[in-house]
């Protein structure tokens, strides 16, 4: 028989047409959304030095579209370059390597676009300070310290976020100097429901009482959401005790009250509602309350007077606080969202729709005040998608991050975070140890215009000299000489080698740093990182 | 100077970096290391490398590999290139669409690269023989089918060579395999026969998401219940495109009449939710992937074989978990070897028959020997690659078909030398093999 | 620690063109159904069928339940297992036509062990005892065959008339079932 199919002759429908931009993108869209795309799209971010660091850095920003790049370099390609960088060729042994690393760079992807400068970096800093201001983020590597800190200056001042990258051998680190950066999209792994049963808002609570298990038929009973046989048996336990279980003992006791609810079925199995809630006792059971990193934030933001420099995530955060200390009788917004339960379509549906309306009453009122703070600083910027935000801001709230940086300039120059490096290293197993190297090989530098075993025939004597860089900068931070030999043969064993794999991992490490500085989504780390190749292992430290 | 000397020169030039790690010694290298000049020509001259897989993984370890200094590769990718490979897969251009991965991306490597070799084979793992394996010192594996690391675990298994029980470590091929998804992956060492191996740790794969039958069908309450309730219940009953043409998830005009019906039931029900991107997501199994996550896994990697290689450095012991959504977490840790692991802890002993003997004369030798004191062995003999049941007790219906081999003969079953029997039996937690051996 | 195993010496080179594999081992599933199948101690009302026995990764059970309400029915399930056993589970398909709540009247089957309950560490057996149980105690309450369902919960005299009839071949509604009595 034949059969005529609609579908077949018809177009597909516009809904469906995906942009060839979507198609393309597609993996990522599903990660930081259309959103985070857009805001990559309008990222410029600066790279100092194409090396294989820098250049693996880009590489994993100029693929996922990132809008534009500017590579400042002064060197010229040489022999090393074609034994560790993808972005030169033996055909370009003596061009700009700037020059030659943005041309490979950007064929990668047509969307990027990109320019070059190769002028020292010194003469930048030195003339002309105001060139980094159209940035959205730089990158550095490769640079004597001194360089390191008089740019570093100049960012913070600017407020320009500066992500420093540099692989030593098997070693790799990555150094984040960042004033202030906000998150609305954390994205935790493990969340932990907003179900409110310890103080359920009156459609919640109206609809529960509507509810009798003990008049519903079997199946009707086995097919009841989780959320309900939970607040069900809260009220009786409620009744007896007063209070919520709140220890393992009194938990576990709740447990049994729950299990009594049970229907026996004709096949000796559990009803698997009533399993799922005895499952669910843990974390739905916990008192509704404010995480102490948002906590903090909330405090922030109770002090401060909106201004017309007020950051958008400052007058929502603002609003926040004011909603939390008034209409929110000391909690959060309703997030909106619930978890996955077994359950019959109608009453789950209905229940979802009861914490969305919520969600969508609560981030209305936080609106209303985020308005009434903008209107209050007079008729300047307009976020014309202010609602979503606002929106998007409640439903997040419970996950909002702040990072408070740290100028590296302060970290070389007399306030290192020394409880911090004291008790890294009393640990033999703590990757710090490599940061004093990578500090240590640093200050040889600058005494001896060479990194320790640069030079075949000295490995021998740096091995002595770099021993007492070492010492020194223990000294300098009252540490002990707890540093075995060890790493200092390792040291000068590399003489500032860079190899290609260390590159690589580390140019992926940041350019998924500058990704999340640069879409406010996922939470970057502050403020170093160290990978250790001869190990696989890592570790993040706050300097 | 002559042009010798110069391209010497050039040549020690290039490869500087690498050279330290190779021709210094250093405290944390393995015992086994020399430092040596020699060590980059045998990386140079000798060493073959497999690359399994030229995507969001292969393309990085091609490239990786021939910038630590690895000049003999060769990979194997089966797929073609698509357009939602080019966020990442850094070897391929648009104007490469619909191509083999493994060829281009082999062009690319080798014209960039001087004097680095890629050999691209444009198949599935399964075209190839033991032969082709064993010429390899080093395989690493970049892919997303876990059927496809299960078997070149196994064939790397199956390669390996006992001589009175001990293992013959000179047959020991190491496996490094790395996956990602989205902001998560992990790269590990296995070192076949030694350490654990893929078929140890099966349980660490994500098990797929499969929703109830019954939820799909009545009840659903999610989006993604919508979307396969048009896949797996309305499609094969309303045969949209034609009698028995299954869902193809690249083909616009299925997903689009997927989308349609999906967002309809899911308005029937209330459920909000269904677009068109959660719907090709669903029916395409699509797992989210990003240019750095790869970039790191595929680096992790080929720092290992760069270390397996070369004694440069010890390697990681042995499994590495990365994720860097909330700041850059790492832990690496020794997974341990499975004692009864079906792939791994299997030594195939010998079984010496003659070629006249029957093969109810083997299954006494199984029952009957103090050694092995087996209860009811099943025999599953693998012939020319493909398997051949021998004797089964159950079911009664393939035991009753299986009942006339007891009386046949070695011969006549076609066991020859080398030829390996599967035994189960209630006995041991898994599958035992064997290796036929004729007397002479 | 490990030797260098064979590094530094020379490999032959592998043919570089492909041949066709001859794997000489047999895979980790191939290994897993084996000991499955060698062990399947089926209850007295199944059987299976095997149309290559050298193949035991394609199989069909059959279901005569002796007791319930499909007593004297004969009931076929057909088996594929494949290359991702035992961390997939079998695809399993209901091949007769049946009057079941939990078996669509497509042979889709409704059985938490096939999809969302399934563990590697279960087996065949587990598989073909829930299907044996599956005639035994039809659930009503997550059905598949939601008409069925239903009249299994408010009339269970019709349902056992039903699924006789249904069973001799004939009309439930507008739905024709084959005849399937033993």
């Amino acid at each position: 028989m034949l059969r005529v199919h609609h579908s077949m002759e018809s177009a597909a429908p516009a809904s469906c047409e995906q942009t060839e931009k979507a198609k393309k993108y597609d993996r990522q869209l599903r990660l930081w959304g259309d959103h985070g795309q857009s805001l990559l799209e309008i990222g410029h971010v600066c790279l100092i030095n194409a090396s294989a660091t820098g250049t693996e850095t880009l590489k994993s920003l100029v693929l996922p579209g990132l809008g534009a790049v500017t590579i400042i370099d002064d060197a010229k390609v040489a022999h090393q370059d074609t034994g560790n960088n993808f972005f030169v060729d033996l055909a370009s042994i003596g061009r700009p390597r700037g020059e030659v690393a943005l041309r490979l760079l950007l064929e990668l992807n047509p969307e990027v676009r990109g320019t070059f400068v190769d002028q020292p970096l010194q003469e930048i800093l030195d003339n002309q300070p105001e060139f980094f201001t159209p940035f959205t983020c730089v990158i550095a590597t490769c640079l004597p310290e001194s360089t390191l800190l008089t740019l570093s200056k100049v960012l913070w001042d600017a407020k320009i976020p500066l992500v420093v990258v540099r692989s030593y051998g098997m070693i790799g680190y990555i150094r984040i100097q960042i004033e202030e950066h906000t998150v609305i999209e954390s994205h935790p792994d493990n969340e932990i429901p907003d179900l409110r049963l310890d103080r359920p808002f009156s459609a919640l609570e109206k609809y529960m009482d509507s509810l009798d298990l003990d008049a519903m038929d079997d199946k009707e009973h086995s097919h009841v959401p989780y959320v309900v046989i939970l607040y069900k048996f809260l009220q009786k336990w409620n009744q007896e005790h007063g209070a919520p279980p709140k220890n393992y003992k009194e938990k576990k006791l709740f447990i049994q009250l729950v299990k009594t609810g049970m229907r026996e079925k004709e096949s000796g199995e559990n009803e698997e509602n009533f399993d799922e809630a005895v499952k669910a006792v843990n974390t739905s059971l916990l008192p509704t309350s404010i995480p102490s990193g948002v906590q903090t934030l909330l405090n922030e933001a109770a002090n401060i007077t909106p201004s017309p420099t007020t950051k958008p995530f400052w007058i929502m955060a603002r609003a926040l606080h004011e909603f939390v200390s008034s209409e929110g009788r000391g909690v959060l917004p309703v997030r909106g969202t619930i978890p996955d339960m077994t359950a019959d379509s109608e009453k789950y549906i209905k229940i979802q729709s009861l914490y969305r309306d919520q969600a969508a009453q609560d981030a209305d009122w936080v609106l209303r005040r985020v308005q009434e703070h903008s209107q209050q600083l007079g008729p300047r910027k307009v976020m014309p998608s202010l609602e979503n935000d606002v929106k998007n801001f409640c439903k997040n709230a419970h996950a909002l991050r702040v990072i408070k940086g740290k100028p590296i300039v302060e970290e070389y120059k007399g306030s290192i975070n020394l409880s911090e490096i004291g008790a890294h290293l009393e640990n033999p197993e703590s990757d710090l140890v490599w940061y004093v190297m990578l500090r240590a090989v640093d200050q040889f530098h600058s005494e001896f215009r060479a990194y320790p075993g640069y030079f075949q025939d000295q490995v021998e004597t740096d091995i002595v000299r770099l021993k007492v860089c070492v010492n020194r900068l223990l000294a300098d931070w009252g540490c002990g000489p707890i540093v075995k030999d060890d790493f200092i043969h390792e040291m000068c064993r590399y003489g500032a080698s860079e190899v290609h794999s260390v590159a690589a991992y580390i140019g992926g490490c940041a350019a998924q740093e500058v990704i999340k500085i640069i879409t406010a989504q996922y939470v970057p780390i502050n403020n170093t990182h160290i990978y250790n190749a001869i190990a696989a292992t890592s570790g993040t430290f706050m300097l | 100077m002559t042009v010798a000397v110069a391209m010497a020169v050039e040549w020690g030039a290039r490869w500087v970096e690498v050279r330290k790690l190779l021709e210094r010694p250093g405290p944390f290298t393995h015992p086994d290391f020399e430092p040596s000049p020699d060590t980059l020509k045998m990386m140079q001259e000798n060493i073959r490398v497999l690359v399994i897989g030229a995507g969001g993984l292969g393309c990085e370890l091609l490239k990786d590999l021939a910038l630590m200094g690895f000049t003999n590769l060769h990979v194997v990718d089966m797929d073609t290139i698509d357009l939602s490979n080019l966020n990442r897969q850094f070897l391929f251009r648009k104007k490469d669409i619909g191509r083999p991965k493994a060829e281009v991306a082999a062009e690319f490597i080798n014209q960039r690269i001087q004097d680095c070799h890629v050999t691209h084979y444009y198949n599935k793992i399964q075209d190839f023989d033991d032969e082709f394996y064993r010429s390899f010192h080093l395989v690493v594996c970049g892919l997303d089918s876990i059927v496809a690391r299960r078997w070149i675990n196994g064939m790397l298994l199956s390669l390996l060579c006992y001589e009175d029980g001990m293992l013959d470590q000179s047959s020991v091929i190491p496996l490094v395999d790395g996956g990602t998804e989205g902001f998560k992956g992990n790269a590990r060492v296995i070192l076949p026969g030694l350490t654990s191996c893929i078929e140890c740790t099966l349980d660490l794969f994500p098990p797929q998401i499969n929703f109830p039958l019954c939820t799909i069908a009545h009840t659903p309450r999610l989006p993604e219940h919508c979307i396969e309730w048009v896949r797996l219940l309305l499609w094969p009953k309303e045969n949209p495109f034609s009698e028995e043409m299954p869902i193809d998830g690249d083909d616009p005009h299925h997903l689009s009449w997927i989308f349609e019906k999906a967002q309809k039931r899911a308005a029937e029900f209330g459920i909000t939710g269904v677009t068109y991107r959660l719907t090709q997501g669903v029916v395409k199994r699509i797992i989210p992937a990003v240019a750095s996550t790869n970039a790191v896994i595929a680096a992790a990697c080929c720092t290992e074989v760069f270390k397996l290689a070369t004694s440069a450095c010890t390697p990681m012991n042995n499994y590495c978990v990365f994720n860097d959504s909330d700041g850059i977490y790492t832990y690496t840790y020794e997974q341990e070897k499975k004692e009864d692991c079906v792939a791994c802890s299997q030594v195939p002993q010998e079984l010496l028959v003659s070629p006249s003997d029957k093969l109810q004369d083997i299954i006494a030798i199984l029952t009957d020997s103090l050694r092995y004191q087996m209860k009811k062995p099943g025999l599953q003999a693998m012939v020319d690659g493909k398997t051949k049941s021998l004797y089964l007790h159950s079911p009664a219906s393939i035991e009753e078909k299986l009942r006339p081999n007891l009386k046949k003969t070695v011969e006549e079953l076609g066991l020859r030398d080398g030829i390996e029997i599967a035994v189960a039996d209630v006995t041991s937690p898994s599958t035992v093999l064997f290796k036929v051996k004729l007397k002479k | 620690m490990i030797k260098l195993f064979s590094m530094k010496n020379q490999k032959k080179d592998g043919s570089d063109a492909p041949k066709q594999g001859s794997q000489k081992r047999a895979s980790a599933a191939q290994l897993r159904i084996t000991k499955d199948i060698n062990e399947l101690t089926l209850p007295k009302t199944c059987d299976t069928e095997f149309p290559d026995p050298d193949d035991l990764l394609t199989f069909k059970l059959i279901i005569c339940p002796d007791e319930g309400f499909y007593r004297g029915g004969r009931f076929v399930f057909s088996f594929k297992v494949g290359p991702n056993y035992p961390h997939e589970p079998p695809k399993v398909k209901c091949e007769t036509m049946v009057y079941h709540p939990n078996i669509d009247l497509e042979g889709n089957v409704c059985l938490n062990i096939l999809r969302e309950d399934w563990k590697p560490v279960l087996t065949i057996n587990s598989i073909v005892y829930g299907l044996q149980y599956l005639f035994l105690e039809p659930n009503p309450e997550d059905p598949l065959n939601k008409e069925a369902a239903e009249v299994l919960q408010n009339n269970r005299r019709l349902f056992e008339q039903n699924v006789v009839k249904s069973m001799k071949g004939g009309y439930i509604g507008n739905v024709y079932f084959d005849r399937c009595l033993k």
